[in-house]
């Protein structure tokens, strides 16, 4: 029934939009609300809009590509940017949801450095419009253990040495990659095993393990709300949650970097968008160095490209509340090599097929 | 001369005969009344008709992989699928590949891709790495760009894909699917999980259904015979939570059912249970159906209630005249008039109860996951729009046939919104 209403939306839509036209050149902006927006709204929001005299409306979704989708096939987006995860930036471009855009229009950092040596992984891509990097990470509350702490992924599977309730999120991607990392293997070789019918048997079969003292969350405010009230000993969580309550509320997180999952996530403007130009001239202004930095002024993500970071680095104090960002961010040279570079291609070909199976593993 | 006075025909004041005048303003009153009626039908085709007509095509629609493979279709019927394909075969897929248009590729991979795990790469690779392939034998040359084309499997899965109308969407939702020659076979045990969803989606429901009868009936039953007083109060403790947000709803629940929740630690400082045996109640099977319930009781309670109290109590009076004692009055007087209320209530409750996916999702935990989160997920991540319609339709079918059931069962009047 929900899909039937869908289409009813996406009917309605057109019938609706059909009497509208373009205005000037006001874009439409669509994220994921919240301090994420409000982040991209400081950043770099309300910089184009005074630059440029023109006016963004702020939207927001709950992922996927579903709107987007019907949107371009009604032939009448209200959408022109949208901020988007690795797997949909891939589907979105094969699909010829998206704009191409080429390299060379993006702004260079200081040193003209080539925008593919800046960035800290390719473009999968010419649809792809570099944003921040964000992670699945484990962490619990001070107090929670007494004597040794817990400090690695694989501490976050042994209920026996830090027993108590683990919250996980209800789909599959990252906690593939996750078990097998604390079941052992190598960071280098995850994608390799899970390649493998044994290697996704032995993904399942860690979880098994984790199976009875799991509670399930799918929002990102769940896992904080389940660590701090007690539900949970511990959680994986956004890193950006984790990070925000830390430096803005004060709270006793303990995070964990180890075995942090690396999400992608891009900016792409919308096929058959009235204000294109528009549309890339602040895709183009968000995605520059500086900008890249002054959104970790107001949430604990990661700039995707180096020189986003170096900005970072050499200016702490950086946070808003005059606290250091770096020691938060998920793509700091640190913690790389402890860290898990999600395959967003893998998962593209895999995904439907995981998907099933961890829902028949949650069933059962 | 009567039967000539018949023949003439009768004329209005203005001379036209009186048949064509009624003619003419029955005409006139049916435009109006169609005039009255059009927003209406519009809104049910736009609405409902469109729509509806679309998720049809949508699920059974599969004629973008022929677009995309026309010559390797061709020679497909003459290939025995018991060995790796010829040569021509190679050359074919590899013409097709290299000349389709990147967008029609880049949707055919994703439709493909649903068939079997790795196509998509498999195509996409291929494209890049074919360019250096100046010319044949293609075979060799393909599979040392990528082993998976040495790969049979891949090659038979084509044949499911050859037809430009499939069943597929609609065996993919029972967990069944078509090999190479269009039989039909099981998915592979570890991706079945459709059937158990349904079976799941179904028994929440009518459990759901069957708690709201039992809840909602007496409180129905108050409300139409309490004081008007008194029964006007308990109609704002009925609609009370209905006005309130869904999400607000349910996290009134967590707070109260979680293992570190209230009843929780009530029942732990009263010493009923120990600090170690607080009940697990919310994130899982019987939170969602306690939530559900709750939500979905006001839609059980307003029908009864609107059928009850045009419940006259004077049979009630009259069955105890004739010597029935008050139990057997209600059971065998009150309750069947009351019946097609309750029939109302159990057929709007099952209906939404059947399509709920938010509160099973934030509630439900390992078990919290009905067959509407699975067609929200294909509508919204995997994009499978022809998967996600085919259990759109499976969902109406199912709806359709129930109330069909009810409506034999109970003959026409059986059911009653209103009074």
């Amino acid at each position: 029934m929900k899909n039937t209403f869908k289409f009813a939306l996406a009917a309605g839509a057109v019938v609706l939009t059909a009497g509208t036209t373009a205005m000037a050149a006001d874009i439409t902006v669509t994220s994921w609300g919240g301090a994420y927006t409000a982040s991209q709204q400081k950043a770099y929001g309300e910089s184009w809009e005074a630059k440029t005299g023109n006016k963004i409306h702020w939207e927001s979704y709950n992922g996927g590509l579903g709107e987007v989708r019907a949107m371009v096939e009604a032939g009448n987006p209200t959408w022109d940017i949208v901020d988007v995860l690795p797997d949909q930036i891939r589907t979105g471009c094969d699909e010829g949801l998206f704009v191409e855009i080429p390299d060379d229009r993006f702004i260079l950092d200081a040193n003209g450095t080539p925008l593919d040596d800046d960035l800290m992984v390719p473009r999968p891509n010419d649809c792809a419009i570099p944003q921040i990097f964000w992670s699945y990470m484990p962490f619990y509350q001070e107090g929670t253990f007494s004597g040794e702490q817990p400090d690695s992924l694989a501490d976050f599977f042994d209920v026996e040495k830090f027993p108590g309730k683990r919250g996980i999120h209800t789909w599959p991607q990252a906690l593939i990659e996750m078990a097998l990392y604390a079941d052992g293997v190598a960071i280098a070789d995850l994608y390799d095993v899970m390649d493998t019918e044994e290697g996704i048997d032995r993904a399942f079969a860690k979880l098994d393990t984790l199976k009875d003292h799991v509670v399930f969350w799918s929002s990102g405010a769940k896992p904080l709300e389940l660590v701090s009230s007690g539900e949970v000993a511990m959680s994986l969580a956004y890193n950006g949650r984790v990070g925000a309550a830390i430096l803005s509320e004060g709270a006793k997180f303990v995070p964990i970097w180890d075995g942090q999952v690396l999400e992608e996530e891009w900016l792409a403007v919308i096929k058959g968008t009235p204000n294109l130009e528009a549309a890339i001239d602040f895709a183009m202004h968000a995605s520059a160095p500086e900008q890249q930095a002054g959104q970790a002024k107001w949430i604990n993500y990661g700039p995707m490209r180096q020189s986003g970071l170096d900005i970072i680095a050499a200016n702490e104090p950086w946070f808003n509340t005059g606290a250091n960002v770096m020691e938060h961010m998920p793509n700091r040279a640190e913690v790389m090599p402890n860290s898990i570079f999600a395959n967003p291609d893998w998962w593209a070909d895999n995904g439907s097929e995981i998907s099933e199976r961890f829902t028949a593993w949650m069933a059962q | 001369m009567a039967s000539e006075a018949v023949a003439q025909p009768i004329l209005t004041a203005d001379g036209t005969p009186l048949k064509d005048s009624l003619r003419k303003s029955l005409v006139r009153s049916r435009i109006q009344a169609s005039l009255l009626v059009a927003p209406a039908f519009l809104f049910l085709v736009i609405i409902f008709v469109i729509p509806i007509g679309q998720l049809m095509t949508r699920s059974v629609d599969d004629k973008l992989v022929n677009q995309f493979l026309p010559r390797t279709f061709e020679l497909f019927d003459q290939w025995d699928q018991s060995d790796l394909p010829g040569e021509e075969m190679y050359e074919a897929m590899f013409q097709d590949i290299t000349t389709a248009d990147k967008v029609l590729l880049g949707r055919a991979t994703i439709r493909m891709n649903y068939e079997i795990s790795g196509w998509r790469s498999l195509i996409k690779k291929s494209r890049r790495e074919f360019k250096k392939i100046e010319s044949g034998p293609y075979k060799e040359a393909m599979i040392k760009t990528h082993k998976r084309w040495g790969d049979i499997k891949y090659w038979q899965s084509l044949g499911a894909m050859k037809d430009e109308f499939t069943l597929g969407y609609y065996l993919n939702a029972f967990d069944l699917r078509y090999d190479g020659d269009k039989n039909v076979v099981q998915q592979p045990k570890k991706r079945q999980v459709y059937n158990l969803l349904w079976w799941r989606t179904f028994v929440v429901s009518i459990m759901v259904t069957f708690f709201c009868v039992i809840l909602g009936y007496p409180v129905a039953y108050l409300l139409a015979t309490l004081p008007l007083r008194i029964s006007n109060l308990l109609m704002i403790c009925v609609l009370m939570p209905f006005w309130t947000s869904l999400l607000v709803r349910i996290v009134a629940w967590m707070i109260m059912l979680q293992q570190e929740g209230v009843v929780n630690d009530f029942l732990v400082w009263t010493h009923l249970l120990g600090d170690d045996n607080r009940l697990p109640m919310m994130y899982n099977f019987t939170g969602t159906i306690i939530v559900m319930t709750q939500i979905l009781l006001p839609f059980m309670i307003l029908p009864m209630y609107s059928v009850m109290k045009g419940i006259s109590p004077n049979y009630m009076k009259a069955a105890q005249n004739l010597g029935a004692s008050p139990s057997l009055a209600f059971i065998r007087v009150y309750i069947p008039q009351s019946l097609p209320g309750v029939g109302a209530g159990v057929i709007l409750v099952f209906i939404v109860a059947i399509g709920y996916y938010i509160t099973p999702e934030l509630v439900g935990g390992k078990d919290g996951r009905l067959i509407g989160n699975m067609i929200a997920y294909h509508m919204q991540q995997s994009l499978n729009w022809g998967l996600a319609s085919a259990m759109g339709l499976i969902l109406l079918a199912g709806i359709l046939v129930l109330y069909w059931v009810y409506d034999k069962l109970t003959g026409s009047a059986g059911m009653k919104m209103g009074q």
